[in-house]
């Protein structure tokens, strides 16, 4: 089948890429830091001898127990995440522009269409293994902490939590593949995801966060007012808008723009 | 369309904004046959060779390849053709074998076509080893062993002996050579280089400015091989009568210089009749007049 021929040479192309294991580590860092933060919340005077507590920090907010720590992680994987997938997606699609194979692979006897769902799995498969490595990461963390109130109810409500979460910020990166494609390059992609983060912010302060996809990420995860849970189903419905509309627009990229490059 | 053409295109255009890159290109070229695309930087060769591959679409015309009218991502005749697109491009992370087997895989070669290809294009040194830390002429070869790789009926080759060493020209030249004679693989190759393509096209398409100037077969690049004496003299008009008068009737007239075809081995005869008249003589030469010389005062690029 088609699809699975495209699939395979598309993880291939990944085969001693730097850039998988740096997504790892870039996002490992967030459970890190936020156990750092928990530490320091719960032993204030021993984390002021050792420096690490500033007479101006600003902890509020965070407390040392399972629920906070899911919630935090909810909070990297969204936002960070809108960052890093786009990151992840500039990558996949962009590099056959920057490293100029972009005039073989489309002109291969591969529907165009193959290569774009093909690429987008990829990209799928990449952010559900970081997902599952950084909530894991999370479990090991909040265990050796000795976290008060563990249980599997508590610890399959997070994750469930982070995984829709994870859902909602990959069926926005189609958009950015679109944008990667029509760029032909890193930076706009990026650029554009930076964007997002910032009018997410300015629409859910303004009361149209609901409307605008990326906004409903942040309302979600509690970054812009008071977390929303669960979302709205016209949220849903404009999320996987954005989703269908983001394909779309990068098959037709492919398929109707001319590949001078 | 004929069904013998592998390749026929019909008032073929594109432009750029103001810039009219290719203008109405009629080009058939013959299935089994090797065809040289010349022409100099910018002439519009690359991008005829994107529409023949549906990577870019024209402004106004068509193209056919092996029977089918092409658009872009015209899956089952791209099944059928190999290319090489101006600069040899690899995945710089895979090794040449690795990239070779995405080659694979998305053309639907079987799984021996990997090994071949290598040894086909002499690569087995480097199979093992990154694209990215090939030489230039090892990332051409690669590029070219991704084109052969499933077996086209027609190659499309975009310069295919940049980057290559001497010895590389002469063998991918014997290799097109053996896949259009031996295996009635249809060649279409662009390059800038005369000599490269005179050494094994069957006809030749001269394009300028996005036209097709010229189309010559081999009989027809024979003939642009002329001998010929130029001489330049005071009072051309009166030289060219007197040379005339002596025998001398195929005498042009270009740039102020007189050519004048038979004389080559009478040179001191055309020298007796212009100094004996009275004429200053300036400029007596023989000159072998080939392709070449052609091509650049076809191209304009000398007079």
């Amino acid at each position: 089948m088609t699809f699975t021929r495209v699939l395979a040479t598309e993880f291939l192309k990944l085969h001693r890429r730097r850039v998988t294991w740096l997504s790892l580590a870039a996002l490992s860092l967030g459970p890190l830091a936020v156990a750092l933060f928990m530490w320091i919340v719960r032993e204030p005077g021993r984390a002021r001898q050792l420096g690490l507590l500033g007479s101006k920090a600003d902890l509020a907010g965070i407390s040392a127990t399972w629920p906070s720590f899911f919630s935090m992680l909810a909070m990297i994987v969204g936002m960070g995440g809108l960052l890093l997938l786009a990151f992840i997606v500039a990558f996949i699609f962009a590099r056959e522009y920057v490293e100029g194979t972009a005039k073989n692979l489309l002109a291969l006897p591969v529907g165009r269409h193959w290569i774009v769902l093909a690429k987008l799995a990829v990209a799928g498969v990449w952010w559900a293994a970081l997902v599952v490595a950084v909530v894991i990461e999370t479990l090991l963390i909040g265990l050796a902490m000795a976290l008060p109130g563990f249980s599997w109810a508590v610890a399959g409500g997070g994750a469930r939590d982070v995984v829709v979460v994870a859902a909602v910020v990959f069926m926005l990166a189609p958009v950015v593949a679109w944008i990667a494609t029509l760029a032909r390059g890193y930076l706009a992609p990026l650029g554009f995801a930076l964007a997002m983060l910032v009018l997410a912010q300015v629409f859910g302060k303004t009361g149209w966060g609901p409307w605008f996809p990326w906004s409903i990420v942040a309302s979600f995860v509690g970054s812009v007012g008071g977390r929303v849970a669960p979302v709205a189903t016209e949220s849903f419905v404009v999320v996987l808008l954005a989703f269908v509309a983001g394909i779309a627009a990068t098959i037709a990229q492919l398929r109707y723009a001319d590949s001078a490059q | 369309m004929s069904g013998e053409a592998a390749i026929a295109t019909h008032g073929l255009s594109k432009r750029y904004g103001e810039v009219l890159a290719v203008d109405a290109l009629d080009l058939t070229v013959r299935r089994g046959e090797v065809y040289g695309f010349l022409g100099r930087n910018g002439a519009g060769k690359t991008t005829t060779i994107r529409m023949l591959l549906g990577l870019i679409r024209p402004s106004a015309g068509d193209v056919e390849v092996l029977g089918r009218r092409m658009r872009p991502g015209e899956c089952e005749v791209l099944g059928r053709v190999g290319y090489l697109v101006e600069s040899a491009a690899a995945y710089p992370n895979l090794t040449v074998r690795e990239n070779l087997e995405v080659q694979r895989r998305l053309t639907g070669a079987p799984r021996a076509a990997v090994g071949e290809a290598v040894e086909l294009m002499r690569l087995e040194s480097c199979a093992d080893r990154r694209a990215g830390v090939l030489s230039l002429g090892n990332r051409q070869r690669l590029s070219l062993a991704r084109a052969l790789l499933h077996h086209p009926d027609l190659l499309i080759l975009d310069e295919p002996a940049n980057a290559l060493d001497p010895a590389g020209i002469v063998e991918v030249r014997e290799l097109l050579r053996s896949l259009a004679r031996e295996h009635g693989v249809t060649v279409f190759m662009s390059s800038h280089i005369l000599a490269e393509v005179t050494h094994l096209a069957d006809r030749i398409g001269i394009v300028h400015d996005g036209r097709l100037l010229e189309e010559l077969d081999r009989e027809q690049l024979r003939e642009k091989e002329r001998l010929y004496v130029a001489v330049r003299a005071s009072q051309p008009e009166r030289a060219a009568a007197l040379l005339a008068a002596a025998g001398y009737d195929r005498i042009e007239q270009a740039a102020g210089q007189l050519r004048v075809f038979g004389a080559e081995d009478h040179t001191a005869d055309v020298a007796r009749t212009l100094v004996g008249a009275g004429l200053d003589l300036n400029e007596l030469t023989a000159v072998h007049e080939d392709l070449e010389a052609h091509f650049l005062r076809l191209t304009g690029s000398v007079r």
